[in-house]
């Protein structure tokens, strides 16, 4: 019983376990997606045709097609693909795009939000996952950012720098400036300051933990692949307020993906 | 005389009824109703109506084996976003407990770590590639019923750290997954990956191969 109060990933497990099998058994007792079939908006096939595949992919096989007239109801999205159902009680998965091109139950063009590349411009959020090397040391990264101008956004960061005398985590903030931000690849500079704590290795000698500021600058680039995300890579040099004598200097380079929301 | 105007005012009614058909006939076509008003109700189709579900969560059972310290179960939990069809991104948290190194067995009475050093602690970030999604099919044994079920063949490479014998190391993650998708909201996994990282526990640094197999179940959200 001890070892199972002292284990997180114990009760994460249960709580999992717990959520899971509730919504099973939800799903099983009360079929609530059968409840409510005229909740779920309906859209009418406009072209000639439209495929449906087996799941939400390309790459799954092609089940079912339906003529130009069929209502289709559409129950949810997965990516780019939305499911479908028919008066017949089909199943099937269409893209976004040929929902795009049925019309709803007044006759119009319907509203959906379709996979568009120039998206990136008028998005607000942001976040990302990048790995690298920190002074010849591996450091993996994440951080959010918010646009506040098409040019500028403001960031947060946590880094973990994991080498072989020690351990140090860093928090940084950052401004993030973007001089051409309608570029499909769009270079930018970066301001900040942060904090690092520092851990030396169980192996080593005793020596005692320490804590400084920093403050950094930095370029980069970004490659925009698709609507939702985009690829990032920049250096930065750190510069380590120490209380030593001296201050210490660090470079950074970083390569990763990042996500818009 | 009588016939005269019968025939005037049956021939005006007449013609009143052949205006007013027409009349009929004409607003029918003019306000393009179908002669049977269809099931489904005049409403926008929109964004907001469509529950989009591109994140998974769930969780996992295992054996990890660790290097020169047996092998030993694993759990923990893992979260995916689905970036488009093909790519995610995944997160994984996950524990274990080290066994004896064949040293310490041999040698009798020597611990090589204390047994808060035992536990091994790894979280990581990978891309997965989802490269033969495909179908599986299943025939329920003496019932005539037959299941289909979507399934993805994905291939996984990530970074992290492992919490193990007093350091937190740097680690490198590959591997590969089956995902069968039992309902549109519930996976099964089953994944093979391998961790790597520097250790100097038994002396000299080398690069340790820590192979993980496991299996666990996710729900979409």
């Amino acid at each position: 019983m001890s070892a199972f109060v002292k284990q997180p990933g114990l009760w994460c497990l249960a709580l999992l376990l717990c959520f899971g099998s509730g919504r099973l058994c939800a799903e099983w007792w009360w079929p609530g997606d059968d409840d409510a079939p005229a909740q779920q908006p309906q859209v009418q096939v406009a072209e000639p045709f439209t495929q449906w595949r087996s799941g939400p992919g390309s790459m799954y096989p092609v089940i079912h097609s339906s003529e130009r007239g069929e209502w289709l109801t559409l129950h949810k999205r997965k990516t780019s693909w939305i499911q479908v159902t028919d008066d017949e009680g089909r199943e099937g998965w269409v893209h976004v795009n040929d929902i795009l091109l049925t019309k709803d139950g007044r006759g119009r063009k319907v509203q959906l939000q379709a996979p568009r590349f120039d998206d990136f411009r008028t998005r607000r959020w942001e976040a990302g996952l990048m790995m690298g090397e920190f002074d010849s040391t591996a450091v993996n990264a994440a951080y959010a950012g918010y646009w506040l101008t098409e040019q500028l956004s403001a960031e947060l960061w946590a880094s973990q720098i994991l080498g072989n005398a020690s351990e140090i985590r860093m928090a940084n903030i950052n401004l993030l400036h973007q001089p051409f931000s309608n570029w499909r690849v769009s270079p930018f500079f970066t301001l900040g300051f942060g904090h690092i704590f520092i851990k030396p290795k169980a192996t080593l000698a005793q020596s005692d933990d320490r804590d400084d500021s920093t403050a950094h600058v930095g370029v980069g680039l970004r490659y925009y692949v698709t609507e939702r995300y985009f690829l990032r890579m920049e250096v930065k040099d750190y510069k380590v307020f120490t209380k030593r004598e001296s201050n210490e200097e660090a470079t950074e380079w970083k390569i990763g993906l990042s996500v818009f929301f | 005389m009588e016939n005269r105007t019968q025939r005037i005012f049956l021939r005006c009614a007449l013609c009143f009824a052949g205006l007013l058909s027409l009349g009929f006939a004409h607003a029918e076509v003019d306000g393009d109703r179908p002669l049977i008003a269809p099931d489904v109700r005049p409403q926008k189709v929109n964004e907001a109506l469509i529950d989009n579900e591109n994140f998974e969560i769930g969780a996992f059972v295992g054996v990890m084996n660790i290097e020169d310290f047996e092998s030993s179960l694993t759990y923990g939990a893992r979260i995916a976003y689905h970036l488009d069809e093909s790519l995610f991104l995944e997160g994984n948290i996950g524990f274990a407990e080290a066994g004896e190194t064949s040293f310490e067995k041999l040698a009798g009475n020597v611990q090589l770590l204390s047994d808060e050093d035992r536990d091994y602690t790894y979280y990581n970030v990978a891309f997965g590639y989802n490269i033969l999604p495909g179908e599986a099919f299943f025939k329920v044994p003496f019932v005539d019923q037959h299941y289909t079920v979507n399934t993805n063949f994905y291939l996984l490479a990530g970074a992290g750290a492992t919490d193990f014998a007093g350091d937190n190391r740097f680690t490198a993650v590959f591997g590969g997954g089956y995902q069968m998708i039992l309902k549109d909201f519930i996976s099964l996994h089953v994944s093979v990956r391998e961790h790597l990282y520097d250790i100097d526990v038994l002396g000299e640094t080398k690069t340790s191969f820590n192979t993980e197999v496991r299996g666990g179940l996710s729900f979409f959200f």
